[in-house]
């Protein structure tokens, strides 16, 4: 049996069908879940095996990037995605789906409502696309299985990347930005958004939640010019066939 | 109801310290800090307290309930949208509330506040109007600025009853300017007749449409009475290509793509509004532009835009600029702000950006296109039937862009730019991407008949042209406003954006709305197909048009226009010597070519563009080693898990068409072709696109605009590659407020669409290894520098365009194409690395290779072939630069076409350049510096 991902759609969502596509290359069987349809009960979440948030401009990045669907999260579906990230099932933040996730609370705390963190503008303050090399740390997680201490090529595509959180949060890095060398780094361009300490994706505590800024759907085949970003979405298949 | 008001500090603020770091650059050395309030002013019933976690991220934000810039820190500018002008922000501020369980709130703002330390008040307010705001749609906000309520508010006029009966011609000339419909007499007069004919009065509405509906914009009126609309339509249909699907007559053009796809281009201009407010002028070019795709056939789906700007020089110091024009760079700034305020959120990947100067731009090109993919089995729309409901679906109507398409239709002035400033207005990209992807949904449903985009004309010219065979009734009052004091005429021209009018059966039209609701896209039935083939309106109980279709649509007068051969000193300006090099100069004259601004390095803006949304891209806008080479072509594969490529390019050069207008319109096309089939393109499936953009018509503008279409027609049949869509701007002149008159260039810019069986054949141009034989295939004349940029450094133009009386050039090209595409198809194909020459000749094509594969280049040039600066700089269009590995046979290869051995690549960073016997070396890191400098002089 093929793992039921949820794909959420939001107005504004614009990487849903690249990232459908990259969990049917994973070996998963993706769905398109619109918002609309969970706020009035006729989708829920428990039906699905992992919920991934893609990237885009839900409601246009109005008011801040992620802001208005995370409240729509937190005021109106905050049981059943609660239960959801509790149960132990992935949940994977893409771009602005990690700006949702970080607005949201559920990352890095993995609690909703709890806000500890932001993604900020860009240090200089503009859009950026560009490749972008990062090290995979090492995390103990099911995301980053196999490909701990490697640097995986993938697109960058955002304007609010920078990781802002209160001093003394707790920040489990599961990306970083890389320089030539192979070290993370907070130099542009190597680290686009000028994030602290490189940092581009990060876990939850337990390890189940992962956003992430740059676009692993958009390097899985070949003609991409990279594959790296497949590796991401067969961990996630393969964690959830084995639970 | 009473308007609260919460200021939001960021912790850390980027956007604060760039615009501080520009300003302090720009001269304000005095400038010691910058800081930004973001004001959200609330209407309603509502406390702050409750739309706090909407507003506010206590992590990285602050907030207050009063300004918490102290004054004494410096003076503050606050920038807000007008009052009539609805924010971006607004629908999602109401919407975020709506989620949080509020629902007092009625309406909200947002301003940003900013506060400027170390200079005086005087100065912040040059800084705001020169840099902050647009004075067309914004305003500097005090605290009386909103009154006693946000919302746009007022009450309309109502409907006006005008006559024309017995007006001399001097008074019907009056009549048309006091209006702004900017009807040519000869309609006037037509209008006078009908006004007859009908024995009443026309209401201001009908009149209105009347004149939309025939305005150069909407009706090609130049183009038609050169009788040129139809050249190369009949072009096209004497090609007769078995892949054409659909051209010219809707939105876009298609061909077959594979798997019984089609996949379609489109190009379109917003010049005039570009010109007079940029930022809003470009976000409305890509909205439309991007429209046309949405709204081809029964609905496509966007895979690819573009974004051309030509303006005057952006480095031009504000003392130059012409009176009453905007200065460059804050065009060029502004177009680049929003592209990527537009592009970005559509999720639509940036194919190619490219930024032109030319003095005779004050009236700038403002450019974009749009590819899409549909299936082939939707690609042609149906006739609405009678019965048929007119839906509209996107955004509310309001005041913004009424008369755009009469404004845009005549020449420019500073005038213009104050009293049409309505015909400018704000993109808002998330109401156009929600219903971007619920049209496939609604069309795979059968839901929709007919589809088109409301651009030009609004409401009047989408209803017309789709009811014009059956008849229309609409209801306006049925029609959702942002602005209450529309009147009935306003509501049918306004030209709002993220709007599109379906024509949908009876019987789908519950589930059209159901679907629509699913996807958040505002949809409301305002009409009804009849069968009586008249436009009728009603508002408030009135009938406010009545008119007849074949009025409308036959009625148009076409004047006879006149036509001149021009005065030789007329066709072509800055004729110049040739500028002799020698070894000696050329590293001077390699980094002048290298930084001028046609070749330099534009990533700083494109990297702001996303290129790889989609997961479709293969070659985006930038390659190569360090990802920064241009690749000068757009490769994807639209189709998940197939290896079929699209191939979209543009070729656009403002230079040449002061040489010889129909030389450019040839080389333009070579080029644009020559890009597409050196990346892989198949050459028998190419397909083009058209945008012309000439000068305020004269009789000499007549004689170039027919010459430059009918050798579009004539190339086009001799390659076989057929015209499918294209566009005309006949106003591209700028009067300055001091009463001088600015031509644009005699303008033609071509974009093609093709494909390829297997995108793992691609050809990226990088050079892929050491020791490779670099042979530029195609031939070259050294003797023939017109329109390049080598002369341009030099202050020069030239007088003749390269192969411009070649006889043999069109069937050499195209056997270079035919050559190349059958190498490529080989296995083993020796060809390692492809480009195609163009602006700046041979050498930076040479050195962008070289950069992109991270080698040097080692040149022995023959002295017997030509003068140096001819043969490193004549931009010998059409002609492909190889890399083939040194074993290569390549009489084998190329035998029959001219062909000559440039060098070799290495491994050391330099381009080796040996003539006459003596040699020098260029590092590669000085020619990347002087590359790279010039664009970030202007994006700053």
């Amino acid at each position: 049996m093929r793992p039921k991902i949820a794909v959420l759609y939001a107005p504004g969502t614009n990487c849903h069908e690249e990232t459908a596509f990259a969990i049917e290359c994973a070996g998963g069987d993706p769905s398109m879940v619109i918002l609309h349809d969970l706020l009035a009960g006729e989708e829920k979440l428990s039906d699905y095996q992992g919920l991934v948030i893609p990237g885009g401009f839900s409601f246009g990045d109005h008011i801040v990037g992620g802001r208005i669907l995370a409240t729509y999260l937190v005021a109106r579906l905050n049981d059943e995605l609660q239960a959801f990230v509790d149960s132990g099932k992935p949940v994977l933040g893409i771009c602005n789906g990690d700006q949702v996730l970080m607005e949201s609370g559920i990352l890095p705390t993995g609690r909703i409502g709890e806000r500890v963190a932001a993604l900020a503008q860009n240090r200089m303050a503009r859009f950026e696309s560009r490749w972008a090399n990062l090290l995979v740390p090492s995390t103990g997680s099911f995301w980053t299985e196999g490909f701990e201490g490697t640097i995986l090529r993938l697109p960058v595509a955002h304007s609010e990347g920078r990781l802002y959180h209160t001093p003394g949060t707790e920040i489990r890095p599961a990306f970083l930005y890389a320089d030539g060398q192979g070290m993370p780094t907070e130099s542009y361009p190597a680290n686009p958004a000028g994030s602290p300490g490189g940092v581009a994706g990060v876990l939850d505590p337990r390890g189940t939640v992962l956003g992430l800024m740059p676009h692993p759907e958009r390097a899985v085949l070949k003609e991409h010019g990279s594959v790296d970003g497949l590796v991401l979405f067969e961990n996630m298949i393969r964690y959830c066939c084995q639970t | 109801m009473g308007i609260v008001a919460v200021y939001v500090q960021r912790h850390d603020d980027p956007e604060a310290r760039m615009l501080e770091k520009r300003l302090r650059l720009q001269g304000y050395k005095t400038l010691s800090a910058v800081r930004i309030e973001r004001v959200y002013r609330l209407e309603g019933a509502v406390t702050i307290q409750s739309l706090l976690p909407l507003l506010v991220n206590p992590v990285s934000e602050s907030y207050s309930e009063e300004s918490s810039l102290v004054p004494e820190q410096g003076p503050v500018v606050e920038i807000g949208y007008q009052k009539a002008v609805t924010d971006p922000e607004t629908p999602s501020i109401l919407e975020g509330a709506r989620a949080l369980g509020v629902y007092g709130l009625e309406w909200a703002r947002l301003s940003m506040r900013y506060q400027f330390s170390g200079i005086t008040g005087d100065e912040a307010l040059r800084i705001a109007k020169a840099h902050l705001y647009n004075p067309i749609v914004q305003m500097i906000v005090t605290e009386s600025s909103y009154g006693s309520t946000l919302r746009p508010s007022g009450e309309p006029e109502p409907v006006r009853r005008i006559s024309l009966r017995g007006l001399s011609d001097a008074e019907l000339a009056k009549v048309s300017e006091r209006n702004s419909w900017y009807a040519p007499l000869e309609q006037m007069k037509a209008l006078q007749r009908y006004e007859e004919q009908r024995g009443r009065e026309l209401t201001d509405a009908e009149i209105e449409i009347i004149v939309q509906s025939w305005s150069d914009h909407c009706y090609h009126t130049t183009w038609k009475s050169l009788g040129l609309l139809k050249v190369l339509m009949n072009a096209t249909e004497s090609i007769d290509h078995p892949m054409v699907v659909s051209v010219f007559k809707d939105n876009a053009g298609a061909i077959e793509f594979f798997d019984g796809y089609a996949v379609t281009l489109k190009g379109e201009t917003h010049n005039f509004p570009s010109s007079i407010a940029t930022f809003g002028g470009v976000t409305t070019k890509h909205g439309g532009v991007i429209r046309d795709t949405i709204g081809f056939g029964k609905g496509a789906y966007p895979i690819g835009g573009s974004t051309i700007m030509g303006t005057m020089d952006p480095r031009t110091p504000d003392e130059e600029v012409p009176a009453g024009a905007l200065n460059p760079g804050h065009i060029v700034r502004e177009s680049i702000r929003g592209t990527a305020y537009y592009c970005n959120p559509m999720g639509i990947p940036m194919m190619y950006s490219v930024y032109r100067a030319h003095p005779g731009y004050p009236k700038c090109l403002a450019l974009g296109h749009s590819i899409g993919i549909i299936p082939k089995e939707h690609a042609l729309k149906e006739r609405p039937v009678p019965g048929d409901k007119l839906v509209l679906i996107g955004g509310p109507t309001g005041r913004d862009g009424i008369h755009g398409a009469t404004a845009s239709s005549v020449e420019m002035t500073g005038e213009t730019a104050e009293k049409e400033s309505a015909a400018v207005q704000i993109g808002h990209p998330i109401t156009e991407r929600k219903f971007m992807e619920a049209i496939p949904l609604l069309r795979d449903s059968g839901c929709i008949r007919a589809i088109t985009d409301l651009g030009a004309g609004g409401i009047s010219c989408a209803a017309g042209e789709m009811g014009e065979a059956t008849g229309v009734e609409v209801n306006l009052d049925a029609v959702p406003l942002k602005d209450q004091s529309l009147s009935a005429w306003e509501i049918l021209l306004s030209e709002s954006q993220e709007r599109m009018a379906m024509a949908i059966p009876a019987d789908r039209v519950a589930d059209a709305l159901r679907i629509l609701e699913r996807f958040s896209v505002d949809a409301t039935i305002i009409g009804t197909f009849t069968g009586d083939r008249r436009f009728r309106a009603s508002w408030r109980g009135e009938t406010v048009a009545d008119i007849d279709m074949s009025f409308l649509w036959g009625a148009c007068p076409i004047p006879q226009a006149q036509v001149k051969t021009p005065e030789p000193a007329k066709t072509c300006c800055c004729k110049g010597d040739v500028a002799k090099l020698d070894l000696a100069g050329l590293s001077d004259a390699a980094k002048r070519v290298l930084s001028h601004y046609h070749c330099c390095d534009q990533s700083q803006a494109g990297f702001q563009f996303d290129s790889t949304v989609q997961g479709r891209t293969v070659i985006g806008p930038y390659g190569g080693k360090t990802g920064k080479m241009p690749t000068n072509v757009f490769v994807a594969a639209p189709l998940r898990g197939k290896p079929y490529g699209v191939v979209s390019t543009i070729a656009y050069n403002p230079f040449y068409g002061d040489v010889d207008s129909a030389g450019l319109v040839k080389l333009m096309v070579v080029e644009a072709i020559a890009r597409a089939v050196a990346a892989g393109a198949d050459p028998q499936s190419i397909a083009l696109n058209d945008n012309f953009y000439t000068p305020k018509y004269t009789p000499e503008v007549g004689w170039h605009l027919k010459r430059m279409v009918e050798t579009a027609a004539s190339i086009s049949k001799e390659f076989g590659t057929p015209f499918i869509s294209g566009k005309d701007s006949s106003s591209g002149t700028f009067l300055t407020t001091d009463g001088k008159s600015i031509d644009v260039p005699l303008t033609f810019a071509v974009a093609t669409i093709g494909k390829m069986a297997d995108v793992s054949r691609v050809r990226t141009k990088d050079f892929k290894s050491i020791g490779s034989s670099i042979v530029l295939v195609g031939g070259i004349d050294p003797t023939r520098l017109g329109g390049s940029v080598y002369l341009d450094c030099f202050g020069k133009r030239g007088s003749e365009l390269y192969a411009s009386d070649d006889p043999s050039y069109t069937q050499r090209v195209k056997k270079l194409w035919y050559r190349l595409h059958d190498l490529y198809g080989r296995s083993g194909c020796c060809v390692k690395a492809a480009s195609a020459v163009g602006e700046g000749g041979v050498f930076v094509r040479l050195f962008e290779m070289a950069y992109g594969g991270g080698l040097g280049v080692d040149l022995s040039l023959d002295s017997s072939a030509g003068p140096l600066e001819g043969l490193l700089f004549s931009e010998c269009i059409g002609s492909v630069l190889v890399e083939v590995g040194s074993e290569s046979d390549l009489e084998e290869l190329f035998g029959d076409l001219p062909y000559v051995v440039l060098g070799r690549t290495i491994s050391e960073p330099v381009i080796r350049v040996s003539y006459c016997g003596d040699s020098v070396e260029l590092p590669m890191d000085d020619l990347v510096n002087a590359w790279e400098s010039t664009f970030g002089e202007v994006v700053l």
